[in-house]
């Protein structure tokens, strides 16, 4: 049978993917079957790395993520939905330059940026040293705290909640709002009836995309939480590195891929992405 | 009444805006200011200004040796990533085929996906199949991330892509091949610039997946993660610093270009 | 009218989307220098049927020739034919020279003898020779029309496609493009093949009309013959306004309206015919003094009007069914609404449909 030009177009993208994306996933699933502390494919398969998490404290880890995420997750909604509204309905033709400000930082790795949080709030720093220097305040840092856990999360993550979100709200008509009010509802009739169910595509996207992001974050904790709380990217990685054990690595990483598979799949089964991207 | 209320509103939403773009901004500026000082120790208000960290930074070997290979990983994945997402693009915007809603999905799978877990999972698969890391790993891994990225970014270009202009040039007597180079391309480059663009930034300053692949060779991140953990030096916050100007002005005189060949081509 | 050899012959054409047939057994032939129209609804297969012709698309199963050759499978780009798409498809990041030169160029033309075609097209389109170097995206929207015609008309096709170009463009401009791409017409003498959902369209431009029903060509014939001597329900209903009375033959050769009982004086009877459809056009109808005035009368009362510029519609109810009367401006109805009326018409005014 002769291809179509669109099978044809997407060979080398589905090609490549199968090749860094489902090989390496389906690699690592095979892996963690195999004997604890091996190297290779060979040995018998065994459901012993999966035992040893659920008899382990690691599944704290897990729920250490899901719940950091979570708290993230809402924190952003709230911050974002503002400036997203603002982007749309307020700034006018500001709102390109504005999103190019929000867009700067995305292409910064994320270990500099949460560094420059770690200048600002440590001893001596650019807001302790400046207080004790004005006031002669001498405050605590909140460095290597749960908070400034959350405080990084939602800072990396925040273009990803805020571009979905400005995508969403702008697929609500004007003339939709315009109608509702001419009906009699209230301004936050108009919210709850109009522009929350309408902008709902954009906002289950920044929702999915910070909280499964967050969920497999692994540089807030580290540079700004010292070692406070070990979220699972870190148990993975330490399984991988210093523990050697790559079939323990392995089973952790599973786990963590279905969590994210399932809210993926779940979230997206429905979605219109045509709709969503064609719209300019 | 309805009026001052809504004034209100948006002043308010502006407030807002503003100080969260000063959240964004307020680390960039510690890191600034950090790389100014002359001190071997960061402390704030600084006593002594100084340009000596920079000099010091620039002049050593291992500073350029990690900015090369930063840069060259950046350019292979750029051009790499446009040339199989132009086509991605294609399949995922302009073209109606039968799978293309499932190929929509899958595409983004790479981008949900906890991109350290990736990096670890394919650190196994290189194992598995014997390959030694080097940056050229690294750049690989750096696309299974990316080009789903630039293939999203690419679309938004195509959707507003009329495929008439095709069939008209077709039907004028060009062929495929003219089709491609006369019209498609030309139309289509702005998205084409822009993902560039994405590419070479996302590549540039990505640090989960270079850990994992780089191999011996070292990047930008992961040098500045290693410096970070192991205690503090001013070097640390002159390469942020450049790092992140850097990717400023990429990035706004990238657009810049764009938005002056539009301006120049309406005035024509 | 057609002793000569068709330039584009239609044989028995059909496009299947999986099991659904889009143009269905198609058979057509026209003539050299023609200006034809097929006109359907969206969704009759207009577009597709164009788009096979043009080389877009290949047919299921049938033959397309152009000039007694087969071109089923040769592709678009080397038909001698050239379509103007609805969309126009002007290249946005060229000039409107730029366009215009683009088939020559593909064609491997000198730069000189390009711009000459080139200034030459845009003379005969009667667009100001300094818009050579015109951004396109510039260009008003019946400019951008006239810069699509040309960049075909620069191909130098042997039929030119037009798959409704006019549909996006506001009605007093439309008019008058419509003109003008007839008179471009007599001027290049080329076969046009036109689409449209638009017979008022499709009658002032056309030579010959096709009116296209789910994928079948149900009339072929000059604008006249549609207008006057539809043959079907759906072709008169096209043309614009009509009244539409279900009736049998009945023994006595008069038509049976089974609805009210009414008998009515028939037109000229089509060979077969048992029941169908009784088409009255409004400016047939007439308000009577008496009900003698006319073949077929009956009585009923204005309920409403509306002003059609030189025309003005009447709406008159009859029993449970609107009759629309239209009367020209000078001859308006001298009543006032609500007014008990009789209605009636020649026999030989009205038209009978089987389907």
């Amino acid at each position: 049978m002769r291809l179509g030009h669109g099978e044809r177009s997407a060979i080398p993208v589905v090609l490549f993917l199968l090749a860094g994306f489902a090989a390496p996933l389906i690699a690592v699933i095979w892996f963690s079957f195999m004997p604890p502390r091996s190297f290779s494919f060979g040995g018998a398969p065994t459901l012993e790395n999966y035992r040893t998490i659920f008899e382990s404290s690691s599944y704290i880890s897990f729920l250490w993520s899901l719940g950091l995420a979570f708290i993230a997750v809402v924190v952003l909604a709230l911050i974002c939905y503002p400036v997203a509204y603002g982007l749309v309905r307020v700034f006018g033709r500001w709102a390109t330059l504005l999103t190019l400000l929000f867009t700067i930082p995305l292409f910064v790795s994320e270990n500099i940026r949460l560094y420059g949080w770690v200048l600002f709030f440590i001893k001596n720093g650019v807001l302790l040293g400046t207080l004790k220097s004005m006031f002669g305040w001498q405050l605590e840092s909140i460095l290597f705290t749960l908070p400034a856990i959350i405080f990084g999360m939602v800072y990396v993550y925040l273009p990803f909640m805020l571009f979905p979100m400005t995508l969403g709200i702008s697929m609500v008509p004007n003339e939709t709002r315009d109608a509702a009010f001419d009906l009699g509802a209230s301004r936050w009739q108009v919210f709850t009836e109009v522009e929350l169910p309408l902008s709902m595509p954009g906002i289950t996207i920044g929702f999915l995309l910070t909280f499964v992001l967050a969920v497999g974050a692994i540089a807030e904790a580290k540079v700004l939480g010292g070692q406070q709380v070990i979220p699972i990217s870190h148990d993975i990685e330490i399984a991988f590195t210093y523990a050697q054990n790559w079939p323990l690595g392995a089973a952790l990483s599973v786990l963590l891929m279905l969590v994210v598979g399932v809210l993926v799949i779940l979230a997206l089964r429905r979605f219109d992405l045509d709709k969503f991207l064609g719209r300019r | 009444m309805q009026d001052r209320q809504q004034r209100l509103r948006h002043a308010l939403i502006t407030v807002w805006t503003i100080a969260v773009i000063v959240f964004v901004y307020l680390p960039t500026i510690c890191i600034t200011l950090a790389s100014l000082t002359a001190s071997r120790y960061f402390q704030f208000p600084i006593s002594k200004w100084g340009l000596e960290w920079w000099h010091k930074t620039f002049s050593s070997i291992e500073i350029r040796q990690l900015l090369s290979t930063s840069i060259i990983i950046a350019l292979c994945v750029t051009v790499i990533a446009v040339a199989i997402a132009f086509f991605g693009a294609m399949a995922f915007a302009r073209y109606d085929w039968k799978g293309r809603s499932l190929y929509q999905k899958v595409i983004l799978l790479p981008i949900f996906f906890p991109q350290s877990v990736l990096g670890l999972a394919l650190l196994l698969w290189f194992n598995t199949l014997g390959l030694p890391l080097s940056w050229m790993t690294a750049v690989f891994a750096h696309l299974v991330w990316i080009v789903p990225v630039v293939t999203l970014v690419i679309s938004i270009q195509v959707y507003s892509f009329d495929p008439a202009l095709e069939e008209a040039a077709f039907d004028l007597g060009a062929s495929r091949w003219q089709v491609l180079r006369e019209v498609t391309l030309p139309v289509l480059f702005p998205g084409l610039f822009s993902g560039a663009l994405f590419a070479f930034l996302l590549s540039w300053g990505n640090f989960p997946l270079s850990l994992f692949t780089t191999g011996a060779d070292t990047t930008v991140p992961e040098y500045l993660y290693a410096k970070m953990v192991a205690g503090y030096t001013p070097g640390v916050p002159v390469l942020g610093t450049v790092s992140t100007v850097g990717a400023a002005i990429l990035l706004i005189g990238g657009y810049g270009l764009i938005l002056a060949t539009r301006r120049a081509k309406a005035a024509e | 009218m057609m002793q000569s050899l068709p330039i584009l012959s239609l044989k028995s054409v059909r496009k299947m989307f999986g099991p659904h047939a889009a143009v269905d057994s198609i058979d057509l032939d026209i003539a050299e220098g023609e200006f034809f129209t097929i006109v359907g609804p969206s969704g009759s297969g207009k577009t597709t049927m164009l788009r096979m012709l043009a080389g877009m698309d290949t047919p299921t199963s049938g033959d397309i020739l152009l000039r007694g050759e087969r071109i089923n499978d040769l592709p678009a780009n080397k038909r001698p034919t050239c379509m103007v798409f609805q969309s126009l498809a002007l290249f946005p990041h060229r000039t409107v020279g730029q366009n215009i030169e683009f088939p020559l160029k593909i064609r491997g033309e000198t730069p000189e003898s390009r711009k000459a075609r080139a200034l030459q097209l845009i003379d005969l389109l009667r667009l100001p020779q300094s818009y050579y170097g015109k951004n396109v995206l510039k260009c008003s929207g019946g400019e951008r029309q006239r810069v699509a015609l040309a960049r075909a008309l620069a191909y130098d096709p042997q039929i030119l496609f037009f798959d409704e170009p006019l549909s996006a463009i506001d009605y007093k401009l439309r008019k008058t493009l419509e003109k003008e791409l007839k008179d471009i017409h007599r001027e290049t003498k080329k076969t046009f093949v036109y689409i449209t959902h638009s017979l008022e369209e499709a009658m002032v431009m056309s030579d010959r009309i096709g009116v296209m029903r789910a994928g079948k060509l149900v009339q072929v014939g000059s604008p006249h013959e549609i207008y006057s001597a539809p043959n079907t329900r759906f072709v008169s209903e096209f043309v614009g306004d009509v009244n539409v009375v279900p009736v049998s033959l009945a023994k006595d050769g008069l038509l049976h309206v089974a609805e009210t009982g009414a008998r009515l004086k028939p037109p000229a009877i089509p060979p077969g015919f048992t029941q169908g459809h009784l088409v009255i056009r409004p400016e047939f109808l007439r308000f009577l003094a008496n009900a003698g005035e006319a073949d077929n009368a009956m009585a009923g009362r204005v309920y409403n009007e509306y002003v059609l510029g030189s025309r003005i519609q009447y709406q008159v109810r009859v029993g449970r069914n609107v009759f629309a009367v239209e009367k020209l401006r000078q001859q308006a109805f001298k009543g006032k609404l609500d007014d008990d009326v009789t209605i009636g018409w020649d026999a030989g005014d009205a038209i009978l449909v089987t389907d």
